[in-house]
């Protein structure tokens, strides 16, 4: 039996399923990431974890213990948010003694656990800091020694990052990946940012209209992708029907086919390509979108637009719009997907 | 051209604050002058109507009086209203709208006409209501009711009060404890900058005082009212030491409420 066991947990508001028999588990130690668009059931599913939702069937269990219908305050789980939640009367070191004191940990001993924890998060000097003389930064990591102080059998981040400038959310995602690995936390993390959860993540679950729609690794969930959904959250994968593929390449396959960006070249002449690619098709540049070391090409192709990525070698290589160009798509990357 | 201007306004507003003061500064001086009579400027100055008025036990007794209605009637808010913010927010953030309705309704009737009714209503009552504090407190109550739950409500929704809560709980709280130690002492701010204002403005109130009560449980405001055919010297000293108070709470309040102390 697996550390953590997901069963049938089904939620509605009135009419509105927000999420449906879903199913996993989750072995200790493990890091998993709830991903989906905004409004799929994610942070609902990750609060009823926590016990802060009511969930309407199904079970959850934590090491072997039910712990469906407990009081999230029995629960043992600690959880992040996104609004950081830290209580703004008290200074960090207040906020992450307020676990400690309610389970009546003796006064030495959470001084002990207090001074660890700082030192983990490297909060070393802000011990007596409000939360508003603090940065966004460090009030999270000021939340994150709050939930794992009280050494809690499961962690649960809600979003912890999104609120964050773009280099701060990088150093943390490391952090909070180092931290977790180093106390061996089965974690649980929500995010709608497919890049954050390829990064952290020992598996995803793809989340989409109260469904897990794919659950795998990061690497067979984008390389894999179940279905035209998966594909287009994924990876700005090309999604083509059954006909696009008939009347582009010949195939006659069962289903939609998607391709990644980075699985379509531009052809150069005297470069020599693998046998795997298909034969050159006649297309027109139609967009183009500067990402730094890549170059994403809108182009059109038949009836179709197709999107690729070219690698970003010298700005003399920028394609202009209206430039007709022959694309190659590679073979092997063809992915089959369901509608 | 902008030091024109801005001398121009300056001019304004001094004008005006200066108008405005003129018969508080008056009345001022002639609480301190022994006689203002025939002469542009008062005979003399004195302590005596201030000494006069420390010493007359019914002014004292008026002042405790008010002190205790005013007092007991922001309480009885403060006790009802923080639980109900509580729970509008926490549990029913929808019903917020329906507060902010029911909350103004005191307002809708003039106090007039609802002391009257009042009147008329507890004129039959089991147990003797007019003419004792207790109309008053349960009547101040309803006056005071939206200054303090307003703030109440602003001082919820300046905080993120469902993830704190959530986030107690999770650390092991009951909802009492995150209530006291959390919650409850985010409200302080809000909760005394109402109290320090919503006072000031009950000191004040003078229809309700007299129409439910009157001189049966004499209050600072129908004490002045009861005084006024005394000396003028008198009562000037009586009105100053109520405005003093009242400044006092008044600047208390909005020093509170600017303050980012506590």
């Amino acid at each position: 039996m697996s550390y953590v066991n997901v069963t049938g947990l089904s939620k509605a508001f009135g009419q509105n399923q927000v999420f449906s028999d879903i199913e996993f588990t989750i072995e200790q130690g493990e890091f998993i990431t709830l991903l989906g668009p905004s409004g799929c059931g994610k942070s609902t599913l990750l609060r009823s974890i926590a016990g802060l939702n009511s969930v309407d069937s199904g079970s959850l269990t934590v090491a072997g213990e039910k712990i469906t219908h407990l009081a999230p305050q029995k629960r043992e789980i600690g959880m992040v948010f996104q609004s950081y939640a830290l209580f703004p009367n008290m200074t960090v070191e207040e906020n992450i003694a307020f676990g400690l004191k309610m389970k009546s940990v003796p006064k030495e001993e959470a001084s002990r656990k207090i001074a660890r924890i700082i030192d983990l998060v490297e909060l070393k000097g802000k011990e007596h800091c409000y939360p508003h003389q603090l940065s966004g930064g460090q009030c999270q990591r000021v939340a994150l020694a709050r939930a794992l102080v009280v050494e809690p059998r499961i962690l649960l981040l809600d979003e912890p990052l999104s609120a964050l400038d773009a280099k701060i959310r990088k150093n943390l995602r490391v952090q909070i990946r180092r931290i977790q690995k180093e106390l061996n936390l089965t974690t649980i993390f929500v995010t709608h940012d497919q890049e954050e959860a390829m990064l952290m993540s020992d598996r995803i679950f793809l989340m989409n209209n109260g469904q897990i729609v794919q659950s795998g690794t990061p690497e067979t969930i984008y390389t894999q992708p179940a279905n035209a959904f998966v594909a287009g959250f994924m990876g700005h994968y090309n999604v083509l029907d059954r006909n696009s593929v008939l009347n582009l390449f010949g195939l006659d396959s069962a289903q939609a086919i998607a391709i990644r960006p980075e699985a379509i070249y531009i052809r150069e002449p005297g470069r020599q390509y693998p046998a795997q690619m298909t034969e050159p098709k006649k297309a027109i540049i139609k967009d183009h979108q500067l990402l730094g070391s890549v170059i994403r090409y809108t182009a059109q192709i038949g009836a179709n637009e197709v999107t690729l990525d070219a690698l970003n070698r010298s700005a003399d290589a920028l394609i202009p719009e209206g430039c007709p160009v022959e694309l190659l798509f590679d073979r092997n990357e063809f992915q089959p997907v369901g509608a | 051209m902008q030091n024109a201007n801005l001398f121009y306004h300056k001019t304004v507003v001094y004008s005006l604050v200066a108008l405005l003061a003129l018969p508080i500064a008056a009345t001022l001086m002639y609480s301190f002058s022994s006689q203002w009579g025939a002469t542009v400027l008062p005979d003399g100055f004195t302590l005596k109507w201030y000494s006069q008025l420390f010493s007359d036990i019914r002014f004292l007794e008026a002042f405790g009086r008010s002190l205790f209605v005013c007092v007991s009637a922001l309480l009885l808010a403060l006790l009802l209203v923080i639980p109900l913010a509580f729970v509008v927010f926490y549990y029913y953030p929808g019903y917020d709208r329906l507060m902010n309705l029911l909350i103004l309704l005191p307002f809708a009737v003039p106090p007039v006409v609802s002391s009257v009714g009042l009147l008329q209503f507890y004129a039959d009552a089991p147990f003797p209501m007019l003419g004792t504090p207790w109309i008053l407190i349960g009547t101040y109550f309803t006056i005071a009711l939206p200054f303090i739950y307003r703030a109440i409500a602003n001082s919820f929704m300046a905080i993120n009060l469902r993830d704190l809560v959530d986030a107690a709980h999770l650390l092991g709280a009951s909802t009492p404890k995150a209530f006291f130690y959390i919650i409850l002492p985010n409200l302080k701010k809000g909760v005394l900058a109402s109290m320090f204002l919503s006072f000031s403005f009950l000191l004040g109130e003078f229809v309700f005082a007299n129409i439910l009560v009157g001189t049966r449980y004499e209050t600072l405001q129908v004490y002045l009212y009861n005084m006024r055919q005394t000396s003028g010297h008198f009562t000037s000293a009586l009105v100053m030491t109520y405005f003093f108070f009242i400044f006092i709470c008044t600047w208390l309040g909005s020093r509170i409420s600017k303050s980012n102390a506590l």
